[in-house]
């Protein structure tokens, strides 16, 4: 297939999850600040900027951290490229791109969606209908996946379609972990209480709530998140789900020769298959996951460089 | 409530009302439909037409107009139908005048017979800017240059049918027809259950038969050449290319490497044989022709040249569809098959003679007047709608550049019912059919009819708020 469709594909696929992680971590974040110390509010409502890298923008576009600035920020702002709005208009770029290789099905969840949001935005976002519109993102892609998974041929368009897609859940995963699971470390020496909220919101995060319930049971214990999150292969945003799918997809990807970034998935894939929660605790999760972003990345830079860089 | 269809003024051919205002027989069915059909249902389907085109993404950019982004060309929900017997008579004049066109293209670029002969002047030829030296004596196979040409038509008030314009560089539209036909199954199937309408969904295949059949290799890599997502046909481009199944590509996606032409893929460089371009002339490559084109591909001119590679349609075919050659097909017909034209031709005055001007400038509030180089409907005259500000414009360019311009009676074009504001009102209309020359000159029974929506107004373009209506030929006049 042609370069530059594969490249199209790649990001509107990770245009498209990104809009889902924004969704799911502002609304976990509107939560925890209602229900937080007066004094963590602030720290709540960062973690998405953190998440994004977005902090120095924002404090260049808006003074406060609020609620209602938030919402503005990264859901209609179109003044920066992570908001939902941004997000969702770069993945109908790129899909208008490769209009040619989606079904019609593919093609019309995401322009509807596009239409849908610019209608939201006309009337607006605030704290009181926020949550609507993460549940209208969720949705929206869903109804992505579920067009693509049940319309589009078996082919290379679909491998690097769904590439893109676990790039970005494995980087959103690795970052999010990071993050919160430091909050949630930190507040079990500061509000014993609180705790129990900052390991559910870490799980809400990433949708691995239900799935920790059933590893694990109900006594949330730090070690256990690290372990759900990285080492464990069924739960669908894990590194290790996303690094297995990331090896298989390049696998099965057409190429010329001998291919680099193929070799470099396989290693990774291989770390965290064999990998054991003692290594991770010896480490540190924080050395660990920040190890874990630079081969992603490389990776990324690799896939780009081998099938998409002319 | 009932539908209440006005009738037509006097004078005026209407495709569904005869000169006694009696619903014609191939329309019968169609009228019968409209009178029985609830006015707020209608109303309905139009809103949800307008919803499935958005969804769709079937828009469309006018050019230098902000807000004109991602429009949506109107579409008239009643269809406009073509009797069996029309579309016969139509259909065999197309192939004339295609094939007629295609062998002037060869002449002027091998023997000029037309031109010894005394048909045609050497310098309307030559000196045409359409006119490409460069493609003298190339060969392409089966000598074709316009394999995809796009006649435009309309009905006279003599209920004849002429050729307005022949479009043989990248006709456009064609898109619109078959996504036309799709909503209308979507929104009326009893309707189809009913009309022997003939089908045109079979198009995307006939076009990748007649590409394939371009190049002389057994199995060609055909691809569609788009000047990118900004161009107001993008979306037909888009859509040509995954109803055949081939690879849209933009200029960078391509590269030339010894004269030949490559498309740049995950598994490497895969060479190219046939490109539908969608690109013009002048663009396509920057090293032959505008220096500063961004979608163009460097050296596919010389590609082309090498017969390497095949672009349909070829190189320089601007210089038959060109209003100042336009006259001279009816003797090319004669000229080059030896028959007579089945279609006719609207007459024309050319300002480039003396005798023609002198009686264009005399007459300018009864003509139309349109730039030899024109297109979409700008850069033209309708006399007798223009103010006295616009004629004395026209006057002076007239005798500024007497060559630029030829001009044509007023014709008035048929009507069809449309729903406008005030219910359903007659509208004047074309047709655009698209021809298709490959191993054997082929086309869909239809073709594009477009629509001025405003009332009186004869601008069909869609650039000037024209819009579009499902074309109906009929498979059997005995409904």
């Amino acid at each position: 297939m042609l370069s530059r469709a594969a490249s199209s594909l790649f990001w509107m696929a990770r245009y498209l999850e990104r809009a889902e992680t924004q969704a799911r971590l502002l609304d976990v974040s509107l939560t925890m600040a209602l229900i937080d110390v007066p004094e963590d509010r602030e720290e709540q409502l960062s973690v998405p900027l953190l998440v994004t890298g977005t902090q120095e923008v924002y404090h260049e576009l808006y003074e406060e951290i609020t609620p209602q600035n938030l919402i503005d920020f990264l859901v209609l702002d179109d003044r920066h490229p992570a908001s939902v709005f941004s997000v969702i208009g770069s993945a109908r770029d790129n899909a208008l791109h490769v209009r040619g290789n989606l079904s019609a099905d593919v093609w019309e969840s995401i322009n509807l969606a596009w239409m849908e949001l610019k209608e939201l935005r006309h009337k607006g976002v605030t704290e009181s209908n926020a949550s609507r519109v993460f549940d209208w993102t969720r949705e929206r892609s869903h109804v992505f996946r579920g067009a693509a998974y049940g319309t589009l041929l078996r082919n290379d368009a679909f491998n690097f379609l769904r590439l893109g897609t676990f790039i970005e859940r494995a980087d959103t995963t690795a970052r999010v972990l990071d993050i919160r699971h430091h909050m949630a470390t930190k507040s079990l020496e500061g509000h014993p209480t609180q705790s129990f909220f900052e390991w559910t919101a870490l799980l809400h995060s990433l949708a691995a709530f239900e799935a920790y319930q059933n590893t694990y049971g109900h006594n949330i214990e730090p070690m256990n998140v690290a372990e759900l999150l990285i080492l464990k292969r069924d739960v669908p945003r894990s590194l290790h789900a996303c690094l297995q799918e990331i090896a298989d997809l390049l696998e099965q990807i057409e190429s010329g020769e001998a291919r680099r970034a193929r070799r470099l998935a396989s290693s990774l894939y291989a770390n965290i298959r064999f990998g054991d929660r003692e290594y991770i605790e010896e480490r540190g999760l924080n050395e660990y996951l920040t190890d874990f972003l630079e081969r992603i990345e490389r990776i990324t830079g690799q896939i780009q460089k081998d099938y998409m860089g002319w | 409530m009932v539908m209440l269809i006005q009738t037509p003024p006097e004078g005026i051919y209407d495709e569904l009302f005869d000169e006694n205002n009696r619903v014609r027989p191939s329309c019968r069915m169609l009228e019968n439909w409209l009178i029985k059909s609830d006015e707020d249902v209608l109303a309905e389907k139009r809103r949800e037409a307008d919803v499935l085109f958005q969804r769709l993404g079937i828009t469309f950019n006018v050019y230098g107009e902000d807000q004109g982004a991602d429009r949506l060309i109107p579409f008239d929900l009643i269809p406009r139908v073509i009797s069996a017997s029309d579309w016969h008579h139509l259909q065999a004049g197309l192939r004339q005048r295609v094939h007629a066109l295609n062998r002037f293209l060869f002449d002027i670029y091998h023997d000029f017979d037309i031109i010894r002969a005394g048909v045609i002047s050497a310098e309307q030829v030559f000196a045409n800017p359409q006119y490409q030296p460069g493609m003298q004596n190339l060969k392409l196979p089966r000598n074709l240059y316009s394999h995809i040409a796009g006649i435009d038509l309309i009905r006279h008030n003599d209920g004849d049918f002429y050729v307005l314009e022949d479009n043989l560089r990248c006709p456009s539209g064609v898109s619109y027809m078959l996504e036309n036909r799709r909503m209308m199954m979507r929104l009326f199937p009893e309707l189809f259950a009913q009309a022997p309408v003939a089908p045109v969904e079979h198009y995307p295949a006939l076009l990748g038969e007649t590409l394939r059949a371009a190049s002389l290799k057994p199995n060609p890599t055909v691809t569609v050449l788009t000047p990118g997502r900004f161009n107001s046909a993008y979306f037909e481009h888009a859509f040509l290319a995954r109803q055949m199944g081939i690879e849209l590509v933009e200029g960078a996606d391509l590269f030339v490497r010894q004269n030949k032409v490559y498309m740049k893929t995950t598994v490497g460089p895969q060479q190219v044989d046939v490109i539908y371009r969608r690109v013009d002339d002048d663009f396509l490559d920057p090293l032959a022709g505008n220096p500063d084109s961004m979608l163009g591909v460097p050296g596919l001119y010389a590609a082309y040249r090498t017969g390497n590679v095949v672009l349909a349609n070829a190189m320089g075919t601007g210089v038959a569809d060109d209003k100042a050659i336009y006259p001279f097909v009816p003797e090319m017909i004669r000229f080059y098959l030896g028959e007579e034209p089945i279609l006719k031709n609207v007459p024309t005055w050319q300002g480039r003679k003396p005798k023609d001007l002198s009686y264009i400038l005399d007459n300018l509030p009864e003509l139309v007047v349109k730039e030899t180089q024109g297109a979409g409907g700008y850069g033209m005259l309708i006399g007798p709608k223009a103010s006295k500000k616009e004629l004395s414009h026209f006057r002076s360019l007239l005798k500024a550049r007497p060559d630029n311009y030829i001009a044509q009676p007023t014709l008035s074009l048929s009507t069809c019912p449309t729903f406008v504001n005030e219910g359903v009102a007659p509208r004047h209309l074309d047709l655009r059919p698209f021809v298709l020359s490959g191993k054997k000159v082929q086309m869909v029974p239809g073709g594009l009819t477009r629509v001025a929506l405003k009332e009186g107004s004869l601008v069909v373009n869609s650039s000037q708020g024209g819009g579009t209506k499902d074309t109906w030929v009929l498979e059997d006049d005995q409904c």
